[in-house]
């Protein structure tokens, strides 16, 4: 099968590999994965707490070139959103962007799933921290 | 159903009145006479194989009328796509959950357990770094095919036990926890085949 020219860019030039600190209540991590293929994937946003924008994204994918370019291209539409924003990406953008074949569209969905993880995981984050007030020293 | 050539009614594999072969049954449990199981005796499926190898034979409708001819030919192929997936407890295994609604090909990401990823995203992790590494860290290689072999046995054996349950009950839960087993294995295969020493120039 031929990748179009743009996955084989982002394959041979994933943008954003790697990550971020997991344990920041900035940081949003999404691992998803689909075993039928053996691919498993991990997106990262840090988000600037005031004003909800994603200033990072980080990814690591095991799994196909199409899988890989899905996640890269991810992360590039990531940085500079709003977390709002980042939820309205759909992998069809992601699948006209990178003109995937219909054999590889699950690779766009799962980056789709993985951007969701990320942000649902941030938000929660979010929450737990109003939840459970941490004590502080009132100046 | 009635036979497509006398109109006999609830034909078998051949009509009871005419004798005709009639198109074959496409599921492959019920082409074996077999109800859908998961620890089947594969002893007793290949003789059924041998047995219907001998009635469908394709030469042995050579002489009778081209419809039957073409049922010759239908049932030969299941025969022969039934028994390749049935006799291989993966295989099969893969099949029984298609069947029941939970193919392997469509689950959604949030079927997948969140320990198994972390777990496989590790494990390739530290994979790729032995790959890209020195000649020592490419020596560590066939350390790491012993481990992943060694987790598919067992990942084998959760899979005999967990069919021997399904068999037993038809509890869904049987099939949920067979389909992790196999996701499972499915992650585990793919690493083993990764820990070929790469080629270099």
């Amino acid at each position: 099968m031929a990748y179009s020219d743009k996955v084989l860019d982002h394959y041979n030039n994933p943008r954003n590999v790697g990550s971020l600190d997991r344990t920041s209540s900035s940081v949003g991590t999404g691992m998803v994965g689909a075993p039928e293929c053996g691919d498993v994937m991990k997106l990262q946003i840090q988000v600037n707490d005031a004003t909800g924008i994603i200033e990072d994204a980080k990814f690591k994918t095991f799994g196909c070139g199409s899988a890989i370019a899905s996640s890269s291209l991810a992360t590039e539409w990531l940085k500079g959103r709003s977390v709002d924003e980042a939820l309205m990406i759909k992998n069809t953008d992601i699948v006209n962007e990178l003109s995937l074949p219909p054999v590889k569209i699950h690779c766009s969905v799962l980056a789709e799933d993985a951007i969701k993880a990320a942000i649902s995981d941030y938000r929660k984050k979010q929450g737990s921290e109003v939840a459970t007030p941490v004590a502080q020293t009132v100046a | 159903m009635t036979c497509w050539n006398c109109g006999a009614a609830e034909p078998a594999r051949f009509c009871v009145s005419c004798k005709a072969l009639q198109p074959p049954v496409p599921e492959y449990f019920a082409f074996f006479e077999l109800a859908p199981q998961l620890a089947l005796d594969e002893k007793d499926l290949q003789q059924r194989f041998y047995g219907l190898s001998r009635k469908l034979h394709p030469d042995l409708f050579s002489r009778k009328s081209p419809a039957e001819n073409e049922h010759a030919l239908e049932a030969t192929a299941v025969l022969n796509d039934a028994y390749r997936t049935l006799r291989d407890p993966i295989a099969r295994a893969l099949y029984v959950l298609k069947l029941e609604g939970l193919d392997v090909g469509e689950q959604s990401t949030k079927d997948v357990p969140p320990e198994l990823l972390e777990e496989v995203f590790e494990l390739n992790m530290a994979l790729e770094e032995a790959r890209m590494g020195d000649a020592d860290a490419l020596a560590q290689l066939p350390g790491f095919r012993v481990r992943f072999e060694a987790m598919r046995a067992e990942t084998d054996l959760a899979v005999a036990q967990v069919s021997t349950a399904w068999d037993a009950t038809h509890a869904k839960q049987a099939l949920t926890d067979l389909r992790g087993h196999l996701n499972r294995r499915k992650y585990i295969t793919n690493l083993i085949d990764k820990t070929n020493v790469p080629d270099r120039v």
